[in-house]
């Protein structure tokens, strides 16, 4: 029982990061290496803030969001104004600056050795140490997210950066504002990226930089081309699917040093297999005049 | 500020400037021919040291077998990577290949990881090595044979470009895919002949690293950033400013570690993050490159 809730946190966990990675990557067709990057900056805001600073669940939650989204309007001033595979290098060359400060900025993040010790969040006086209780926690927002966020792909803000990814002038033509429309899905995205961060770091209580590697981002890219980018459902689906997929490995005979590698492997070979069948139409090209 | 050691940093930059230099020409030569990013290039790289160390630990070859048995093997995975992850995608949107691109380097160190296993292992070239003493700079044989045989082989490389019909061809793609296609040369067959030369040089570049220090299956991503570093300071598809680029991103990172700041020195460990930080700011001040004069291009 207690394993069946430890996955169904993971799958509350991965589902705030997917989605928000849906409205980015999904919809606005922004490749977006640095959304790892945003959930790293969120947990380690709520393990600093909790351990050092011992402040709320509230105070935790929001700064989390708030720093994360900050970061993405730093980035998003560099990167929005590129396009295409100018904006993919430039956000993976974000991504690496954030783990390359988390590994040696010792003095703040305790480098590799990670922080340990993040208590778990105290709602109306009650410490939440049971895994069901967090998991009524952490499913009460990932409700309020996945609402809010399907509110928002029926909005017209939703068909205006569906637009501006797929014919910018035309959209443009429109009065749509590119760049805007642009920035504000990444504000978004980055800051529900943190949300998930914070209940990562207090459901783990123990977060370090290999948690955040380029591996984490294929993992999310891998649930959006499976479930279809852009669409929600799918993209429940797809979280729910993946995240449960290797677990069957547990219990077959592999010694653990390569358990890992497997479940990389076995990603990597399904985010192909999900393109090449689906070349033609996972992506579409932009829509000549 | 001590200039004392300032000698030792400029070799120490040209050496890891000719390393960048090797991995990255690769990435310059596609980039500028197919317009894709390869983000599997670096890891392209860390299997070149591997088979390397295949042939020469495992199945206990001389250098000379184990080169042309790591060619052969590196050539055949080119071959694959380029016909499977790269070619069947490029007449969709650019966004495919960069997914399998990624899934490719995955693959890569996955495979590689469950293979060799994750510690780090380094080439023995059996024979006692002594660092030179030169003017107070010193220089390992090794390091010696890098600057050299990445000279030659950037000449290589460009005579290849220019003197060759290959090289004819990929230079008028790069000008204009239209027009090139349209007097019937074929983009297919000359891919394969630039992809194959970039992953050896690349491979070339690993065995390089992995005689002078070391090498571990993660170490193709940081590779591919660096060469990604490169490629922006030069300018996308530009190969003498990707090469010019990677000195200069030895250099800086050289200098700046080693250098002391009116009593500050940055830590070594960021060594890593200035190629990043370079990104960051040759794209936000000058997109196009350092050497690009045309209009912005992004």
């Amino acid at each position: 029982m207690e394993y069946v809730i430890h996955l169904a946190i993971l799958i509350c966990i991965y589902l705030i990061l997917a989605q928000a990675f849906n409205l980015n990557f999904g919809i606005g067709y922004q490749f977006n290496l640095a959304h790892v990057a945003s959930y790293s900056i969120g947990a380690y805001t709520t393990a600093l803030l909790s351990t050092e600073l011992e402040q709320g669940f509230i105070v935790c939650i929001i700064a989390s969001t708030l720093l994360s989204a900050l970061f993405a309007v730093l980035l998003g001033g560099i990167a929005t104004r590129l396009k295409a595979d100018y904006f993919a290098i430039g956000t993976l060359a974000f991504s690496f600056v954030v783990s390359a400060l988390l590994i040696n900025w010792k003095s703040l993040t305790r480098g590799v050795l990670g922080i340990t010790g993040i208590p778990r969040p105290i709602i109306f006086g009650r410490e939440l140490n049971e895994n069901l209780d967090f998991l009524i926690l952490i499913f009460a927002f990932v409700l309020l997210v996945q609402v809010f966020l399907y509110f928002i792909f029926r909005s017209p803000y939703a068909r205006s950066l569906k637009a501006q990814a797929e014919f910018e002038h035309a959209a443009m033509s429109l009065a749509k504002n590119a760049g805007l429309v642009r920035n504000l899905s990444f504000l978004i995205a980055s800051g529900l990226a943190g949300l998930a961060g914070s209940f990562f770091a207090y459901y783990i209580n123990y977060i370090d930089p290999s948690s955040f590697s380029l591996t984490e981002m294929i993992f999310v890219l891998t649930i959006i081309v499976v479930g279809k980018p852009g669409s929600f459902w799918g993209v429940i689906a797809g979280t729910v699917f993946l995240v449960l997929l290797p677990e069957p490995l547990r219990f077959i005979d592999i010694p653990p040093s390569i358990l890992g590698h497997m479940r990389q492997l076995l990603y990597a070979l399904i985010l192909f297999s999900v393109v090449w069948f689906n070349k033609a139409n996972l992506f579409p090209v932009q829509r000549g005049v | 500020m001590s200039l004392d050691i300032l000698p030792q940093l400029l070799i120490n930059s040209l050496i890891a400037g000719s390393i960048y230099a090797l991995a990255s020409s690769g990435l310059a030569l596609t980039y500028g021919l197919l317009k894709i990013l390869n983000f599997a290039h670096g890891h392209l790289m860390m299997v070149g040291v591997y088979m390397f160390f295949m042939f020469n630990d495992w199945f206990g070859y001389e250098v000379i077998g184990s080169a042309i048995g790591c060619i052969a093997v590196i050539a055949f995975i080119a071959y694959l990577s380029l016909k499977i992850f790269v070619l069947p995608f490029t007449r969709y949107s650019y966004v495919l290949s960069f997914v399998t691109t990624l899934a490719l380097s995955t693959i890569f160190e996955a495979w590689i990881s469950m293979q060799f296993g994750v510690n780090v292992k380094s080439l023995t070239t059996g024979f006692q090595v002594h660092s030179i003493e030169f003017m107070g700079i010193f220089i390992t044989p090794i390091q010696i044979i890098i600057i050299l045989s990445s000279i030659a082989l950037l000449g290589c490389l460009a005579f290849f470009i220019h003197y060759t019909p290959y090289g004819r061809r990929l230079r008028a793609f790069s000008q204009n895919e239209y027009a090139a296609q349209g007097i019937g040369v074929s983009k297919t067959n000359t891919s394969y002949v630039v992809f194959i030369v970039g992953a050896l040089l690349a491979a070339y570049a690993g065995v390089m690293v992995g005689y002078e220090t070391n090498m571990q299956p993660t170490m193709g991503n940081a590779y591919t950033i660096k060469a990604f570093a490169a490629m922006v300071l030069g300018g996308l598809g530009n190969v003498w400013g990707t090469v010019a680029g990677s000195y200069l991103l030895g250099l800086v990172e050289n200098l700046s570690i080693g250098l002391d700041f009116w009593g500050y020195s940055i830590p070594a460990g960021y060594k890593d993050a200035f190629a990043f930080m370079i990104i960051l700011f040759v794209l936000l001040l000058r997109p196009q490159g350092l050497f690009n004069s045309k209009s912005r291009a992004a």
